[in-house]
């Protein structure tokens, strides 16, 4: 009962959030200098095009009649037009959307795979070679910039080796003969689910790089992290108590020690999901990727604010979201911590 | 044990790998024998109906649909040359336009050809009012004489033939198909033109197929391409590793630096060549001291025009000699060309009452541009050789034209900034930038010489029916804005564009930028 009486108030404290975060967003993209009526009508417009775009965009309400207008379409769905490309937005978020989701959950896998692992052994035999090893690999994931890692990556499996693509999320030949039915927009889904074998081998093989890269600083995070709590946790009594009980080490470390120590380490990732979202612009510029970022980065230059409103309040929908299931996986995890 | 856990982790990733290499080798199944051309384009294409289209969409609308007449390159014997009309003429004042149009051709929807459709066309794009419509603001009615012959009544002299081959506003499409469907519908991967390419899928922000229409009216010849892909590449360092690699057949704006061993190459091709955007530099005429005439012409001196083209640009450039680019008709070398003369400049600014400068100037210019950027820092080194302190401030573009619309007074002494045509007119550059205006849109040097504007409204009038007249005028208006240094006219942008070796027929015409018409080529 409480939880669920917690979930209520975290729900209702989550339309707070979006509501504050759109009212804050809707104001300040109006108050910022541009003018979207002559951005809606093209790069040279005259005067009585500008004029008609004014009135037929509504831009010559007073700014809260506009915000009313437009929160009353988005409760029916309808994320408004973009002002640059005047398609509607929703047709964008169908596009874009999954595809940095796909980008961004196959990364974070990868840092749970090759980060947890890592970072367990590194704590549970410090100072081995392995864990100066791993060291060294958070180090370089955190501090190397991601542009750079790209296109070394690119440069070394594309140019060299030539065994991974350079970019984009399927090569010519499969759009052109093996196109992937759009159900989810997850390439990879998508393909297996209607037994498009060559576009789902082609779509694994070129989100490795991509993934990888952005992947790269969560792998560091997530080594570092763990292997600190690990090391915490490792010194506890109850673990001395199962060693000396004859319980097998492998069951120690992941079955009885990680379930302590995971908590901040899944916290971390989870908050850095949900950053990539959009902040993996830099890696979809170089990988040729249709993300969130270089969508948003887009409107933000040409301050197409429809467009910039819409990304804000799925991130921030995002975030809310997460950390909610965050909190709750936490309680389940770990009976000590109370909700609330 | 860690031994273990080592030999554990490698062999992980020697599985990984070999899974890796096994699914990249393995061949994706293709049908045979397709040629398929592929165009690494840097920018994705915001709206590609062709009544709105006023971008880089030019370059996939030229391939799906056709206007009725064609701009030549320059060099070209004739300055247009037919394209869904076969021949046109106008009366003597140019107030009246008929066209023949060609006959047999049909859309890609099945459906014919005629007047009925011109006629269609341009009412849906005037109607919509967006992109480049107002081309056809001059257009009272569109007559519908016969099947295959159409007249424009325009209520004000213009120049219909080239209004009616530029590259935005001027596509014909089947009024069957457009009635049909709507603006979204077009977005999301279809057309309905009558050029040689259809559009067959269209991922947004990624990808773009074209497929050969078969009954084009041109019809095919053997190497010709039967697919045409446009795959969104914003990465310049990406575009040339996929020419390099052969996984794109053409591209464009790529670092200068690489040009020339891109060129060396056997299998890639550099074409380089004047294009019709130019770079310059509206100057504040409301806001001391630039609304003095000897100002200006100081400031015009001082540049270092040879120094930049070379060194910056690394020639892929020329000096502009006035407002109107190289090759385009109204353009004149015999204009007077300001040279770097610190000399010159010194002079003109005692006469004027500066004689050591003493005054500070603020030029705006769009932020990530290099070349702007470097414009700014060349100038600001010789104009503190004359006492003049020059801040260079890089905007986006939405800020930059919101402070020159606002007060002259409080706005730029200079906004730097690229000018391009959307009718290939020198009209298109006089009235854009320098005619009067009451409310400020492109006059972004708040220019207001009632002389010239009437000398460059009555060679607008000309334009249709006397055409060696109007370029005469223009040539006049340019003379008298360089004259008076209204603006800096820095440089005309060179279009280079990178082909594989492979492929023929590659012509750029400066009239349609970034434009690769795919028909003319073949491989």
């Amino acid at each position: 009962m409480r939880r669920w009486a917690y979930v209520v108030r975290r729900l209702a404290l989550a339309a707070l959030v979006l509501l504050s975060v759109s009212v804050i967003t809707f104001f300040i993209s109006r108050v910022v200098p541009s003018d979207p009526a002559a951005k809606w009508v093209g790069p040279r417009p005259t005067k009585e095009q500008i004029a008609q775009a004014r009135v037929k965009l509504g831009l010559d309400k007073p700014l809260y009649v506009q915000y009313l207008g437009y929160m009353g379409d988005l409760l029916h769905g309808d994320f408004g037009v973009s002002v640059r490309t005047h398609q509607p937005i929703i047709r964008d978020l169908q596009t874009y959307l999954p595809a940095t989701l796909e980008l961004v959950g196959v990364g974070t896998i990868m840092a749970v795979v090759i980060g947890i692992p890592l970072g367990v052994f590194s704590g549970a035999k410090k100072n081995s070679l392995l864990d100066h090893l791993s060291r060294l690999l958070a180090i370089a994931g955190v501090s190397m910039p991601t542009f750079w890692m790209g296109l070394l990556l690119q440069l070394f499996f594309f140019g060299k080796l030539g065994i991974l693509p350079l970019g984009s999320r399927v090569d010519n030949a499969i759009t052109l003969y093996h196109p992937v039915q759009q159900i989810t927009g997850f390439y990879l889904i998508d393909s297996l689910v209607t037994g498009n074998l060559p576009a789902f081998r082609n779509s694994l093989v070129h989100i490795i790089l991509p993934a990888f890269t952005l992947a790269t600083y969560a792998i560091g995070l997530t080594i570092r992290m763990t292997r600190s709590t690990m090391i915490e946790v490792l010194e506890e009594g109850y673990i001395t108590a199962a060693r000396a009980a004859g319980i097998p080490e492998r069951t120690i470390l992941f079955r009885l020690a990680l379930k302590n120590a995971i908590i901040p380490t899944l916290t971390v990732l989870a908050l850095s999901f949900v950053y990539s979202l959009t902040g993996a612009i830099l890696v979809e510029v170089i990988f040729s990727w249709p993300g969130l970022g270089s969508y948003v980065t887009e409107a933000i230059l040409s301050v197409d604010f429809p467009a910039i409103m819409a990304v804000t309040l799925v991130v921030t929908v995002f975030y809310v979201f997460i950390n909610l299931f965050m909190d709750l996986w936490q309680a389940f995890l770990d009976p000590r911590i109370t909700l609330g | 044990m860690r031994y273990q856990d080592l030999l554990k982790i490698l062999g992980v990733a020697v599985v990984l790998g070999l899974l890796v290499s096994a699914c990249a080798g393995a061949a994706i199944p293709t049908p045979p024998k397709e040629n398929v051309a592929i165009y690494a384009h840097t920018t994705t294409f915001p709206d590609i109906d062709p009544s709105i289209s006023f971008s880089n969409d030019s370059a996939v609308t030229s391939n799906a649909y056709e206007t009725l007449v064609w701009y030549n390159p320059p060099g070209s014997e004739e300055l247009l040359s037919p394209g869904l009309a076969t021949s046109w003429e106008s009366n003597e004042d140019a107030t009246e336009w008929t066209f023949d149009l060609r006959q047999g051709i049909k859309f890609h929807d099945g459906t014919d050809f005629n007047a009925e459709a011109v006629k269609y066309s341009v009412e849906r794009t005037m109607g919509m009012g967006m992109g480049a419509s107002y081309i056809w603001d001059a257009v009272e009615e569109v007559e519908v004489v016969d099947d295959y012959t159409a007249r424009f009544k325009l209520s004000y002299p213009a120049p219909l033939d080239l209004i009616a081959a530029s590259g935005y506003g001027a596509w014909i499409m089947s009024p069957t198909c457009t009635e049909a469907h709507d603006s979204a519908w077009l977005n999301e991967g279809h057309d309905c033109g009558s050029g040689p390419y259809m559009i067959e899928s269209y991922e947004r922000g990624q990808r773009l197929v074209m497929t050969r229409f078969d009954d084009y009216w041109g019809g095919w010849k053997e190497g010709q391409f039967d697919k045409v892909v446009f795959d969104i590449v914003e990465d310049p360092t990406v575009r040339q590793q996929m020419i390099e690699a052969g996984e794109a057949d053409v591209t464009y704006e790529l670092p200068r630096e690489n040009l020339e061993a891109l060129d060396a190459r056997e299998d890639a091709t550099v074409y380089t060549n004047p294009s019709f955007q130019n770079l310059l530099g509206l100057l504040n005429h409301k806001k001391p001291p630039l609304d003095n005439k000897l100002v200006r012409q100081a400031i015009s001196y001082a540049f270092p025009y040879e120094d930049l083209i070379k060194s910056v640009m690394k020639g892929y450039a020329v000096q502009a000699y006035g407002p109107v680019p190289t090759g385009m008709w109204g353009y004149s070398d015999d204009l007077f060309q300001y040279r770097y003369d610190l000399e010159k400049a010194k002079e003109l600014l005692a006469e004027a009452g500066y004689p050591n400068g003493g005054f500070k100037l603020v030029m705006t210019y769009a932020t990530g541009d290099m070349d702007e950027a470097q414009v700014g820092e060349l100038w600001k080194a010789e104009l503190a050789k004359l006492g003049i302190e020059l801040e260079v401030r890089g905007m986006s573009w939405e800020p930059q034209w919101d402070l020159a619309k606002s007060d002259p007074a409080v706005a730029q002494d200079i906004l730097v900034f690229y000018w391009w045509p959307d009718v290939v007119s020198p009209y298109s550059f006089l009235r854009g930038m320098f005619h009067c205006e009451e409310e400020i849109l492109f006059n972004l040097g708040y220019l207001c010489n009632p002389e010239l504007d009437e000398i460059m409204d009555r060679a607008n009038e000309l334009s249709g029916s006397d055409r060696a007249e109007a370029e005469r005028l223009f040539i006049e208006a340019q003379k008298i804005l360089i004259e008076n240094a209204d603006a800096v006219f820095f440089y005309d942008v060179n279009n280079t564009h990178v082909l594989r070796s492979d492929i023929k027929g590659y012509v750029d015409n400066p009239a349609y930028p970034h434009v690769v018409f795919f028909y003319k080529l073949s491989r």
